[in-house]
């Protein structure tokens, strides 16, 4: 379970997130929504070890995380999928999966990336290949399955769905939910695309400028037309 | 360039102030002893072609090693003309050292056209790298040819007399004496030195240097002087100052009331201040304005109808004129041309210069070219002091130089005018 | 013909040492994005501490082997203290502190060791072997030198392209931040990347000692021809750096042996300039070389 306590963090005068607290429990995914500019990538990237918190705290299973780098955070367990395409394009897909667990015990790496390849067959045929030569979709399953090499209880996604054509999101969304289920993962996914991030989620977080103005659980949220028009504009 | 250059220079107001400062510094010049008056030359010779420097490394934000060779052009132009020529090409005028000058910086801009060009598609390290290839290979080019660049152990110049002319065979006999010159001077009266001063500066003489320009009679070919001139270029020149110091004689009369050493700095005094004018105007216009604009972010300017290359170019034309005439100024100060004097140490200096000053504050620039004109002499005061041996004390200078580079970088990367800015806005917020 | 030969083989040699230079600014550019100008007078200092343990112990090995942990912990020092605090600035600042290390080492050296060449031994005979009644231009001595030389480049491929440790290299390089959400101490990589450019710096060094003569200065045309040779290469890839590497030595065995040794500098001056105009970016920047 990931536990954030009034996360504040601030971008010289800006302030980008204003105590934001919220529970990501085990075996589930919890959506955080809301407009640009609502602070969700920088909750993500703090959380991550990326940025650093002005004040405010998380917990990981009672071990708290904020204040150590993000290779020290990776190594406990929480690992972010940043936004965007990251995977490496000069490595092979082979390689950008491994990068997610080299200071793990080969064997242990190796039975990761054996699961890995099971649940993502694409990845098993083109393991030799330049990871430039996937498509977007495939990448997203390269920079998951990376994510997932450090074995974690915790995984970030921050806006798997960026660029991808709707069947593949939704591929995806439900792959993680299912992720969640199956591993027991405290699953936290941040969405700009409120609808489909709702309907895999069980817990809904809506943001607005930096504060957490509305948790729930999804179904509630989704049939909340109000709250859609006043935070989501969609 | 000229006519949006004219619309926005600030005549009226940059003019005065120059004139001003010509007028200071030429008061100064005379009032001082030949080897304050020396050291006064250098500096005002670094400051020209330091504005260069600032607006390529500071405004422009290319950084190149190569403006020392760049300097090359100008002095090797100035020599060389001043050798071949007795009359104007094409005018027939009577040649004299502001003709060779004007030729120097006419070179001098046909030099940077062609490295800019080159550069102006370059990025950062590989702009530095080609540059300093240049600054490196400058040396391989005067000595293929032997015979009109006067190959690795260069040429030797003539003192020019005020009016601009040349004599020759006075410049040979005087320099001979230089030792008892200094003296000679003080005994006159006109312009007291006093007595260590006077001996502190032939001190820096080595002994070849002596002969070097005491090389009897007409040294206006290079096979003349091959022996005498075989002495610079065969030293190893770790820091450029040091060697010109050491290569040009002191306190030296040539006539009745004529110090070589103010007739130089003269020179170099009006130089700096024409250069510094020009360059003051360019950094407050309109041409200022592009060029920041474009180190800053080349795809904003090009959209907003800023040719990027075009300005890059430019910057390299500007710091090349400036570069060529400084050049030319550091020929009359050596009254010497060679590869050893314009080499890879020299174009270091430069940047050095520009950096501890502030990269991009033409101030900035004076205050680094004072800096690389005092370094060496504070150096060697302290080594005569402690007792130093000249192996320390020679290369001391330009390990601070390399030192102070590396921490203006890490702590105050606006050099000493940056940290005077920011001083400066620290005391005026409080209140 | 068999002059053109000689001047071949005498190139090879040089181009040897060319080309570990280039391989260090290579493993420096692959870690940190910076070209390090100061490669050349840290293997001038180090080179210096190895003479100083050659002197002491008479023994060419020990000499190397000190070069060598000389050359790591410089380059260790030099980016720690001042790369990396410099990073978070612009290009322009990484180069002009990197010339600030050259010219203070330089200096220091001077100050230390004197101007003038010192002649460094070499462990086996430098004479041209003779094979079949004629003397050739190669000797023992260049042998050791092919031999270290391909010995460094294959331990160098695998350790990218094999270990852990290179992938993790490379993913640094590649992406900084990628690399650290992935568990990669990242900061260990770029450090490790400049300590390793200071080995090959340093046996570089150790290795050019004896042709060229040791002094302050006495390395600072390899730094064009390196530079030259890392360009022309691309700057990423390490195969490009040690083949033009060589390249250069041959084009410079070439026009000294039919020109003028004086024009070996312009020669190369106007190899890189014709590369940057064709290639702004270097010869084969991007594209599958950087994979290797």
């Amino acid at each position: 379970m990931l536990e954030v306590k009034q996360l504040s963090v601030s971008f010289g005068a800006v302030r980008a997130l204003n105590g934001v607290s919220l529970v990501v429990p085990r075996g589930e995914v919890t959506a955080v929504i809301g407009a640009n500019g609502a602070g969700k990538s920088t909750l993500m990237r703090t959380l991550a070890g990326l940025v650093k918190p002005e004040s405010g705290t998380a917990e990981l299973d009672g071990v708290q995380v904020t204040g150590r780098t993000a290779e020290d955070i990776v190594r406990s367990g929480m690992a972010l999928v940043p936004e965007g395409r990251s995977t490496i394009p000069e490595l092979t897909v082979e390689e950008n999966l491994h990068l997610g667990g080299l200071w793990r015990p080969s064997a242990e790496r190796k039975a990761t990336s054996a699961e890995i390849y099971d649940m993502f067959p694409v990845l098993a045929e083109r393991r030799r290949m330049r990871s430039d030569t996937l498509s977007g979709g495939e990448r997203q399953q390269l920079a998951i399955g990376r994510a997932l090499m450090c074995d974690p209880t915790c995984l970030l996604l921050d806006e798997p769905s960026l660029g991808l054509a709707p069947l593949i999101v939704t591929q995806i969304l439900q792959l993680v939910s299912q992720l969640a289920r199956e591993k027991d993962l405290a699953v936290l996914l941040v969405e700009q695309n409120a609808v489909t991030a709702l309907r895999v989620a069980t817990t809904g977080v809506i943001m607005n400028l930096g504060n957490v103005v509305r948790v729930g659980s999804a179904e509630e949220i989704a049939a909340d037309d109000e709250l859609r028009d006043a935070y989501l504009g969609s | 360039m000229m006519p949006t250059w004219l619309r926005d220079s600030r005549l009226l107001l940059h003019a005065p102030l120059f004139i001003a400062i010509w007028l200071l510094l030429s008061r100064l010049n005379v009032m001082v002893e030949p080897l304050m008056s020396y050291y006064l030359a250098l500096a005002a010779m670094y400051a020209t072609a330091m504005f260069g420097m600032v607006i390529l490394v500071g405004l422009s934000g290319q950084v190149s090693l190569g403006n020392g060779a760049l300097m090359a052009v100008g002095g090797y132009v100035f020599a060389v003309t001043s050798l071949n020529w007795q009359t104007v090409p094409l005018l027939g005028f009577q040649w004299n050292a502001v003709w060779s000058v004007i030729f120097a910086g006419f070179g001098g801009v046909v030099a940077g056209l062609i490295i800019g060009l080159l550069a102006a598609r370059l990025r950062g390290p590989y702009l530095a790298g080609l540059t300093l290839g240049i600054a490196v290979g400058l040396p391989s080019i005067a000595a293929r040819f032997p015979g009109i660049l006067g190959g690795s152990q260069g040429l030797m110049l003539t003192v020019p007399y005020p009016d601009g002319g040349y004599a020759a065979d006075v410049a040979g006999t005087a320099a001979a004496e230089s030792d008892s010159a200094a003296l000679d001077l003080a005994l006159a009266g006109a312009d007291p030195v006093p007595a260590d001063a006077a001996s502190g500066s032939s001190d820096m003489l080595t002994p070849s240097d002596v002969t070097g320009s005491g090389a009897p009679g007409d040294m206006l070919t290079a096979d003349d002087v091959t022996g005498a001139g075989a002495s610079p270029s065969a030293e190893p020149v770790p820091v450029p100052s040091a060697s010109s110091i050491s290569a040009t004689p002191s306190g030296t009369v040539t006539d009745a009331g004529f110090v070589l050493e103010q007739w130089q700095a003269s020179v170099s005094i009006a130089v700096a201040c024409i250069a510094g004018f020009v360059a003051l105007n360019l950094v407050r216009g309109r041409q200022g304005r592009v060029w920041k604009a474009v180190r800053d972010d080349p795809i904003a300017a090009a959209l907003a109808g800023i040719s990027p290359a075009a300005s890059k170019v430019s910057a390299f034309v500007v710091s090349s004129l400036f570069a060529a005439l400084a050049g030319a100024v550091f020929a009359q100060i050596l009254t010497y041309v060679g590869p050893g004097a314009y080499g890879v140490a020299l174009s270091l200096s430069l940047l050095v210069g520009v950096v501890l000053g502030g990269r991009g504050s033409l101030v900035g620039a004076v205050i680094g070219a004072v800096l690389l004109v005092g370094m060496p002499v504070v150096v060697s005061n302290l080594a005569g002091e402690r007792g130093w041996s000249d192996q320390i004390t020679n290369n001391l200078p330009t390990f601070l130089y390399g030192l102070l580079l590396v921490v203006v970088v890490l702590v105050a990367p606006g050099g000493v005018m940056g940290l005077l800015a920011s001083g400066w806005r620290r005391l005026t917020t409080r209140r | 013909m068999t002059t053109f030969i000689d001047y071949l083989l005498g190139g090879f040699s040089s181009g040897a040492v060319i080309a570990l230079f280039a391989l260090a600014l290579v493993l420096v550019w692959r870690s940190t994005r910076i070209v390090n100008f100061a490669q050349v007078g840290q293997a001038m200092f180090t080179t210096f501490i190895a003479f100083e343990v050659q002197q002491a112990t008479g023994s060419w090995f020990l000499a190397l082997l000190a070069g060598l942990v000389a050359g790591a912990v410089l380059g260790l020092i030099v980016y720690a203290l001042v790369l990396r605090p410099v990073q978070r600035l612009d290009t322009s600042g990484s180069i002009i502190a990197t010339f600030g290390v050259l010219i203070s080492l330089q200096a220091l050296a001077a100050m230390i060791w004197g101007g003038d060449p010192h002649s460094f031994p070499t462990p086996v005979a430098n004479e041209g072997l003779e094979i079949g009644g004629r003397i050739w231009p190669i000797s023992w001595y260049d042998v050791l030198v092919y031999a270290v030389t391909a010995v460094l480049v294959v331990a160098l491929t695998l350790l990218f392209t094999r270990t852990n440790l290179g992938l993790s290299m490379r993913a640094s390089a590649f992406n900084p931040e990628v690399a650290k959400l992935s568990g990669i101490r990242v900061n260990r990589m770029l450090a490790f990347g400049w300590a390793l450019a200071g080995v090959v710096g340093a046996v570089a060094g150790v290795l050019i000692a004896p042709t060229a003569s040791l002094s302050p200065n006495s390395f600072d045309i390899l730094l064009i021809f390196a530079f030259t040779a890392a360009v022309v290469g691309g700057l990423d890839s390490l195969i490009g750096a040690v083949a033009f590497g060589i390249g250069t030595g041959l084009v410079l065995a070439l026009v000294t042996g039919y020109g003028e040794a004086g024009d070996a500098p312009i020669i190369v001056l106007i190899l890189l300039a014709v590369t940057l105009v064709v290639r702004p970016g270097g010869a084969f920047g991007r594209g599958k070389s950087r994979a290797v």
